[in-house]
């Protein structure tokens, strides 16, 4: 492994022993997809082995049949304490929305279902800084209020490994392990510590999926890469931007810092 | 896996300046000019520049948020990965606006250096200066500086070498090293990454070339090993010590010393999922086992028995001040540095530092945004180093309840380090066969002390006896101390006068003091109205001591006057009834505010439960 992808273990295991150690009720998204596989396995690294809180799959019904595959296969294997938490039906959230979002907005409202069944305050989401605009200006320890909210013009300071988590009854945090990891950082650590993952990332008739969602709002990009090796090798050159197969992203300019504003990952 | 000695290879550069001097729109053009801007992002950013009726602007890229984009500044600190045909990077775009200066500070410390931009044809203005001065108590002391929209001064060498020499003149009084200066224009793309015709008589590299040359390996701290505890995690029998080697290494053979216990140890073993390796350096996690049993708690400092870091109550530190609220100085801040946390407070401001001249200002006390001098105390004491021995271990922040107010770095040279002078001959401890350590490891919980304060009536009581009985049941040794029984025993005879009140408080807080030295959580249910008294009995054990304010109104606790006391005392049938007759002093800054007054008796238990087993519970995993 190389000085880079240690360091990026070594501070993702930080943040998590930080977060348990801070925070009462905790829980971990696991949403099945290679970020998530890194997440799984950085917390065994930050546990000995065994992770000390549940994981919470929210599941929209809608995934790859491939990826429900992969989830009972590895909550066995991976002996993990495992929440599987339902989604409301699409119409019973805001029609405001552009129909891709709209239907992405269920995971949202399936999440709070959860947090507030089980009073989870913190709850670990491997999102990551280069994904996307809005995400890369997050924090790692970052606050929302009991609607979900995220308070974007007013987060709280967090330097030198010092966060706040002295917030009101009603606020839970969500934790970001994977803050400063890249793609191509993901592929090579899933490479040098061999994690599974869905087979949907490799090439099929020249076609693969970059990112993971619900299969009617989630599309294949063009691809021959049919290894980790090659998807490497590929992102070293690509333009292509990583979520560009997720059709809520495309719908308005703004839609993705709505959504996230009021709660989703 | 390879030995990594510099876990580092893509360094992190935040870009500083004042408001609207280029900051993002830099990164914007270097990602263009890097051909890295993804596909259909620059179409996307077109639309939206011309949404808002503005030119195409490449800070779009990185102010991703509609309040950015509407008021054309950044708001808060971006993260963004580019690569040079050298080597990785990751850009940090800093807001320059003085209102999100904590948003600065939040991208500028993760930094391993800045650059520093400056508008030529404005020239040097007050976040310019400002952000220099955060740069250096941040530890960065060596900045680029770019002297951007060249273009607005037609390329003039006059207007920089004006601009320059102010600026470096200003530099050199704060000792910040500027390393390199480069004439630029983010908007037109001069000398970022090909050098530009336009500015013949400049003689340098464009950006990319010193960016790809400099060396940032280096480092100028003496490297001993500091190890701070993270958490303690009780795994099958092993007790297992987790941590982050902040600096130097750490050898399985080696002899540690343990502070503020000032215990030497010996390893017992090095522990890692999968497998654990005989030596670990800067930057990586382990955790690690001892030889034999000795008390080690969240927070405390482990390094080698040659050059540890220091013991202090007293020290002095550099300021920043973030927060809306003034700095006060009645006030009990907790103070963070590395794992570890102490209540603190600050004792005197020495000075406040004016960024725009450098000299002292005649303000007071420090408000948002400030640069300060203070002296800090604590009750207890804190393993710390200062600034120029060890920078990871010797910079904190302090926090306010909720919130982060400041952040600061450790100077240590004018107070006495408490390691040496504890170190007395005369006296020997009693060494029990039984230790503290153990009592913990067989309970799963350190031992504490609840001072419950309130008003009669407040559900002192009540909430103590619901919250004993729920973590006894939960494995919890567990006791009350409750006010009124005690004065049938062992405060039996004192009466309600000021005088038997300190002395009621002073035997409770030593009978408290032995249950916990037996292991207990001890909940004591008291009026104790004096804030000193409570003072005194949280020095005995400073560590286990935690201040919960069982809050209600006076007016509330009279309405429901359970035991008919209030009835009585307006009466005056009973005399120095606390609240009508007797002065009630509530805390200024209790660990923990149970309000009954707008909670409900179930939220108040889980709420104290919840916080006791958090505070005192040694996690299983």
């Amino acid at each position: 492994m190389d000085s880079h992808l240690k360091k990026l273990e070594n501070d993702s295991i930080y943040i998590f022993r930080q977060a348990y150690r801070s925070i009462n009720n905790m829980a971990m998204l696991w949403s099945l997809g290679k970020d998530s596989n890194v997440m799984v396995w950085l917390a065994f690294k930050a546990f000995f082995g065994k992770i000390p809180f549940p994981l919470v799959h929210v599941d929209t019904k809608k995934k790859f049949k491939e990826m429900y595959e992969f989830r009972d296969r590895y909550e066995k294997e991976w002996n993990l304490n495992l929440i599987k938490g339902d989604c409301p039906p699409v119409n019973e959230i805001d029609p405001s929305l552009p129909p891709a979002a709209r239907s992405a907005a269920r995971k949202t409202e399936g999440l709070k279902k959860i947090l507030k069944k089980y009073n989870f305050k913190g709850v670990v989401a491997g999102i990551r800084r280069d994904e996307q605009g809005t995400r890369a200006k997050e924090r790692v320890f970052s606050p929302r209020d009991d609607t979900g909210k995220w308070d974007i013009k007013n987060q709280p300071p967090e330097f030198w490994d010092q966060s706040n988590f002295n917030y009101p009854e009603e606020v839970h945090i969500r934790i970001h392990p994977l803050l400063g990891w890249t793609e191509i950082d993901i592929w090579k650590y899933i490479k040098s510590q061999k994690i599974p993952i869905v087979d949907l990332y490799f090439s099929k008739k020249g076609k693969r999926y970059r990112s993971l969602g619900d299969k009617d709002i989630t599309f294949p990009v063009k691809s021959k890469a049919k290894n980790i090796d090659q998807i490497i090798e590929e992102l070293k050159t690509t333009k292509v931007s990583e979520r560009s197969g997720r059709a809520m992203d495309h719908e308005q300019e703004d839609i993705f810092e709505k959504l996230r504003s009021t709660g989703y990952m | 896996m390879e030995q990594t000695k510099h876990l580092q290879d893509t360094p992190k550069i935040v870009i500083v300046g004042h408001v609207d001097h280029g900051k993002s729109s830099l990164i914007g053009r270097l990602m263009y000019e890097l051909d890295q801007v993804p596909e259909g992002k620059f179409e996307e950013l077109k639309k939206v520049s011309e949404k808002r009726g503005m030119e195409f602007e490449f800070a779009f890229l990185l102010d991703a948020l509609q309040v950015e984009r509407d008021q054309g500044i950044t708001v808060d600190t971006t993260q963004i990965f580019f690569r040079t045909k050298k080597r990785n990077y990751v850009f940090i775009d800093a807001p320059g606006h003085k209102e999100f200066i904590k948003n600065m500070i939040t991208g500028a410390a993760s930094a391993d250096i800045a650059i520093l931009i400056i508008d030529v044809d404005e020239g040097i203005k007050a976040q310019t200066k400002k952000h220099a001065y955060i740069l250096k108590l941040l530890g960065i002391k060596r900045v680029i500086t770019l002297f951007n929209k060249m273009d607005k001064v037609n390329y003039e060498e006059n207007r920089y070498l004006f601009v320059k020499k102010k600026l470096y003149d200003y530099l050199l009084k704060i000792d910040v090293e500027g390393l390199y200066d480069i004439p630029i224009s983010a908007k037109i793309g001069d000398n970022i990454v090909k050098k530009s015709k336009k500015t013949q008589w400049y003689d340098g590299k464009p950006l990319t070339d010193v960016l790809d040359n400099y060396n940032y390996s280096q480092n100028e701290n003496k490297n001993y090993l500091r190890f701070p505890v993270q958490d303690i995690y009780k795994l099958s029998d092993k007790r297992i010590i987790v941590g982050r080697v902040e600096s130097g290494k750490i050898n399985i053979d080696d002899e540690l010393l343990v502070l503020p216990s000032n215990e030497r140890v010996k390893i017992k073993s090095f522990e890692e999922w999968p497998k654990s390796k005989k030596e670990y350096h800067t930057g990586e996690c382990l955790g690690l086992t001892f030889s034999e049993q000795i008390f080690v708690d969240k927070g405390n400092m482990i390094s080698h028995l040659k050059n540890p870091p220091k013991l202090m109550n007293t020290l002095e530190a550099n300021l920043f001040w973030l927060s809306d609220k003034k700095m006060n100085l009645n006030k009990k801040y907790t103070l963070k540095v590395n794992t570890g946390e102490y209540s603190i407070n600050i004792r005197k401001v020495n000075k406040i530092i004016d960024t725009e001249n450098l000299e002292s200002s005649n303000k007071k006390i420090p408000n948002k945004n400030d640069v300060c001098e203070v002296v800090i105390h604590s009750s207890q004491l804190i393993p710390i180093d200062d600034f120029n021995v060890s920078t990871k271990t010797a910079r904190f922040c302090l926090l306010d309840e909720n919130e982060i107010v400041s952040g600061g770095i450790a100077s240590l040279k004018n107070y006495p380090d408490q390691k040496e002078l504890t170190n007395n001959p005369n006296i020997t401890p009693v060494n029990f066969n039984v230790s503290e350590v153990d009592r913990a490891s067989r309970f799963n919980h350190r031992s504490g002390v609840i001072w419950m304060t309130g008003l009669s009536g407040a559900g002192k009581s009540t909430i103590a006896k619901e919250v004993e009985k729920k973590l006894f049941f939960k494995g919890f040794n567990v006791f009350i101390l409750d006010g009124d029984n005690l004065r049938m025993g062992i405060n039996k005879g004192l009466s309600f006068s000021p005088e038997d009140r300190t002395e009621n408080i002073r035997r409770t807080a030593e009978v408290a003091k032995l249950f916990s030295d037996a292991g207990f959580i001890v909940i004591v249910s008291l009026i104790s109205p004096y804030r000193s008294e409570r003072k005194k009995a949280r020095d005995i054990r400073p560590e286990y001591f935690r201040e919960i304010y069982i809050k209600a109104s006076l007016e509330e606790c009279v309405k429901r006057d359970v035991k008919g006391l209030y009835a009585k005392a307006i009466k005056s049938e009973i005399k120095d009834f606390t609240g009508i007759s007797s002065p009630y002093e509530a805390p200024t800054n209790p660990d923990l505010i149970i309000d009954t007054e707008n909670e409900n008796i179930e939220k108040s238990v889980l709420k104290l439960e919840s916080y006791i087993s958090s505070e005192f519970s040694i996690k299983n995993c």
